[in-house]
């Protein structure tokens, strides 16, 4: 389930060599805007998913526009901070508006679980996993058979020359981080009823899905998808085994240890240093 | 002179305040702005020279007040050993963490940091048996407050004159240079990996030393402390104060403790407020208060002192006289990029003290040949040799060590330093001496920077870029970048100096001055040239012996009346068979 959000890392990476650092923190919009459409104000299911969804593509591109684009040619990081600050700033105001206290996220997926042997998991625990390899499935398409995809994966490994080419820079960045946000707020929406929706939850969410993508290879969707799913596995396993904390302490080691061992990830592409 | 007197304001501020006040609240916020201002300034040694961003410094100020807490309360230390112990410990933490994140760099150092500070956090809460869990540990040995106050000014003057010596020395242009161009400062035989660890572990010794203090302050430490928050309020703290600068991370710290303090009010503001004056620190002060409040100085008119007008001594002279044989070979060089032949099975021998030309029309793999041999790409087949000792598989900064000093097509100089900074870079190379030394601007570290500066100062005036040394090296035109490179690479003592395209964009007048240095370099016995140009005029002019490259295969090699007969030649670069 990390596999959905860290795609979105990939996404915005391809296109700009740049990220969302509060990726995770987009997730929590999206699951507090869900909220508030369906659970604050009853509105059906798809029109709440809908709206959400729309939301979500347009804080992407407000991230964008404030934390990005005025950075995206100085090589330096301060996009990486600049996101982080969009990052925190919305976390206060979910805070102040939605409140503190995490709340239950209602969806008929979570009511019983089923049962394999002794181990139990809730159908919504399945539909998560489906999705983001459906999602990466056409996030493929998207790059390799459309047009417009292709514009985008070429603005990522030359800028100037892709401007030259009459290609819309900084829309296509922006095209990128509203996708991005896009998958994110699927991926609340989806994760909202698993875990509880609170302000707080971003960070984390953000955190490990940024080492999965790390783990997969910033530059590979499949790579991601992958590490996402093993990520999940490694996590239950041990909090199932170990203890809950031990769960994120093994995950962020196993970072460290991809990135000494293969710094561009599993499936990533060995960078070569242009001279 | 102002900024003596603003130093001295500072002090004088920081002694008054116990002297007016017996609040200890006061007193306690004002300890606050020291501690972090000792966190901010050894962040300021990785963040602000090297240019990498840390998000883990939590976890570093955790090792450090948790050491020293353990040591006091539970060993019984005296509290000046226990600081010592923290700083001694978070170095080697931080020497190990450096040495395993910073294989990689930018947004992956980032998360890499981000993630250490959460395992740490992660294991101060589940370790309860000796971090004492979610609770921390009570009961240390604390000092009066006011004991407190002086021990932290004291330390907080310190770590910025430590770093303020640091900036200064050989080390601090290394971390400069290595975050302006990683390649060009590879060339000079700096370790990018090396110099970046060394920031990173003076960065957490600092870190540590606040820790220590910090948990002095309260006599009681927790795991709140020491969330991603706080790494972010020290990153913040640094970059609104003024990143690079040596006053940065004591505005910072002031505007950052007491902001809050006075915003009690605000508390559920509170991350919007930061957020906020993040954004706006980015966008509007690039460069802290501190860089918005000063305004640029100029240079007016450096102190000349007499310099001897020859060439510098090198290691060129001495070595060359006994050896014998090529100085560097390459045999059976092959490259390909995804199957795409660069180079293939070149063969090349430069002799001592020659001017060797390597020609070719565009894409002939020229300047892929330089950066096979200076160590940038590895070659797929062949081996090269210097001196008779191979190269084989040995990072650039190894290969510019042995001594092959190099510029680059599109001249690198280190923005950020002077064009005298620039040179002393390379007079320098790896012999950086001690960190600890350069910190404490020792009598040795001093005498060194000294012969540094003299010899750079010599080379710049060799070159003709004497009243220039004190000009930021960003602010020079394409001509006079070229030259400073060509300076900084001979500055390092080459026995091999390989220039790529040094003539390209240079007037008439200037290739003939280069034209000149290239023949004066040969005759006072400087280093061997290996040189890679298009100009025709001056490669005939020159050069002793010219290898000529056509889609990646060496089609001609000899004196340079020999090769412009040659029909292959003629043939490559007019496109007519006879």
């Amino acid at each position: 389930m990390y596999g959905l959000v860290a795609l979105g890392y990939h996404i915005t990476w391809a296109t700009s060599r740049t990220m969302n650092f509060s990726q995770g923190h987009a997730v929590m919009v999206g699951a507090v805007v869900a909220y508030a459409m369906f659970v604050g104000l009853h509105w059906p299911f798809p029109l709440a998913l809908v709206v959400t969804l729309v939301a979500l593509a347009g804080f992407g591109a407000l991230v964008e526009r404030v934390a990005v684009r005025p950075f995206f040619l100085r090589a330096s990081p301060a996009w990486l901070l600049a996101t982080i600050a969009v990052g925190i700033i919305a976390e206060n105001v979910a805070q102040l508006t939605f409140g503190k206290d995490a709340r239950a996220f209602p969806s008929p997926l979570v009511q019983k679980p089923i049962m394999i042997g002794s181990v139990g998991f809730y159908p919504q625990e399945l539909l998560v996993p489906l999705v983001g390899l459906l999602l990466m499935g056409l996030v493929q398409l998207f790059y390799h058979r459309t047009a417009y995809g292709r514009q985008l994966k070429a603005v990522a490994f030359n800028p100037e020359a892709a401007g030259l080419m009459g290609i819309n820079i900084p829309r296509a960045v922006m095209v990128s981080y509203a996708l991005s946000a896009l998958l994110a707020g699927v991926a609340g929406v989806l994760l909202a009823p698993l875990l509880n929706v609170a302000p707080q939850m971003g960070t984390i969410i953000g955190l490990k899905a940024f080492a999965v993508a790390i783990i997969g290879g910033l530059t590979s969707a499949p790579g991601i998808v992958l590490a996402g799913l093993g990520y999940g596995l490694v996590e239950s396993f041990t909090a199932g085994y170990i203890s809950t904390r031990a769960r994120e302490i093994v995950g962020f080691g196993l970072v460290i240890l991809v990135l000494v061992v293969r710094p561009w990830g599993l499936l990533g592409e060995k960078p070569t240093r242009r001279v | 002179m102002t900024e003596r007197l603003g130093w001295l304001a500072l002090a004088l501020a920081a002694a008054i305040v116990p002297l007016l006040t017996a609040n200890t609240y006061y007193l306690y916020v004002v300890i606050s702005i020291g501690l972090l201002t000792i966190v901010t300034a050894g962040l300021n040694v990785l963040v602000g020279l090297t240019g990498q961003t840390s998000l883990g410094h939590a976890g570093l100020y955790a090792f450090g007040a948790y050491t020293a807490a353990l040591c006091a309360a539970r060993a019984g230390l005296p509290e000046w050993a226990a600081v010592a112990a923290a700083v001694v410990v978070t170095s080697i933490v931080g020497a190990a963490v450096a040495a395993a994140a910073l294989r990689v760099t930018g947004p992956y150092l980032a998360m890499v940091t981000i993630a250490f500070g959460l395992i740490v956090e992660g294991v101060l809460i589940e370790w309860s048996s000796v971090t004492g869990g979610p609770g921390g540990i009570f009961n240390i040995p604390k000092p009066t407050l006011r004991t407190h106050y002086w021990t932290v000014m004291l330390a907080a003057a310190v770590a910025l004159w430590l770093t303020a010596n640091l900036r200064r020395s050989a080390w601090g242009r290394a971390c400069l240079a290595v975050k302006s161009s990683e390649v060009a400062a590879e060339s000079l035989g700096l370790s990018a990996y090396y110099v970046r660890i060394v920031a990173f572990t003076v960065s957490a010794a600092f870190t540590g030393a606040a820790g220590a203090l910090f948990a002095f302050l309260n006599g009681y430490i927790s795991p709140d402390s020491f969330t991603l928050q706080t790494s972010i309020l020290f990153l913040l703290a640094l970059l609104f104060g003024g990143l690079g600068r040596i006053a940065g991370p004591v505005a910072g710290s002031v505007a950052l403790t007491i902001l809050p303090e006075l915003l009690t009010g605000l508390l559920d503001y509170r991350l919007i407020l930061y957020g906020s004056l993040l954004l706006l620190s980015i966008y509007w002060l690039p460069e802290g208060v501190v860089g918005a409040l000063s305004r640029p100085r100029r240079g007016g008119g450096r102190a000349l002192s007499p310099h001897p007008a020859l060439l510098p001594s090198g290691r060129g002279q001495g070595e060359g006289a006994g050896a014998t044989g090529p100085l560097l070979t390459a045999s059976g060089v092959s490259l390909s990029f995804g199957g795409v032949a660069a180079i293939a099975d070149v063969h090349l021998a430069v002799e001592r003290g020659s001017i060797h030309a390597v020609i070719g029309p565009n894409g002939a793999g020229k300047t892929s040949l330089l950066n096979v041999l200076s160590g940038f790409y590895a070659p797929q087949a062949g081996s090269i040799a210097l001196g008779g000792r191979s190269l084989r598989g040995l990072p650039p900064y190894a290969i510019a060590r042995r001594g092959i000093a190099r510029t680059f097509q599109t001249a690198q100089v280190f923005g950020g330093l002077s064009v005298q900074d620039n040179v002393s870079v390379g007079v320098a190379g790896p012999r950086l001496g001690a960190v600890v030394a350069a910190l404490v601007s020792s009598p040795g570290s001093r005498a060194r920077e000294a012969a540094i500066q003299s010899r750079a100062q010599a080379w710049l005036d060799t070159l003709g870029l004497g009243d220039l040394a004190d000009e930021p090296a960003e602010a020079l035109a394409a001509g006079l970048r070229r030259k400073l490179e060509i300076a900084r690479a001979l500055a390092t003592a080459p026995l091999l100096l390989m220039l790529d395209e040094p003539a390209a964009g240079l007037s008439p007048a200037e290739i003939a001055a280069l034209d000149r240095q290239l023949t004066a370099l040969r005759e006072q016995g400087g280093p061997a040239v290996m040189l890679v140009e298009h100009h025709m005029d001056l490669v005939m002019a020159v050069s002793d012996r010219i290898t000529v490259l056509d889609y990646g295969r060496a089609i001609a090699d000899g004196p340079p009346d020999t090769v412009r007969r040659d029909p292959a030649v003629i043939e490559a670069y007019l496109g007519a068979s006879t």
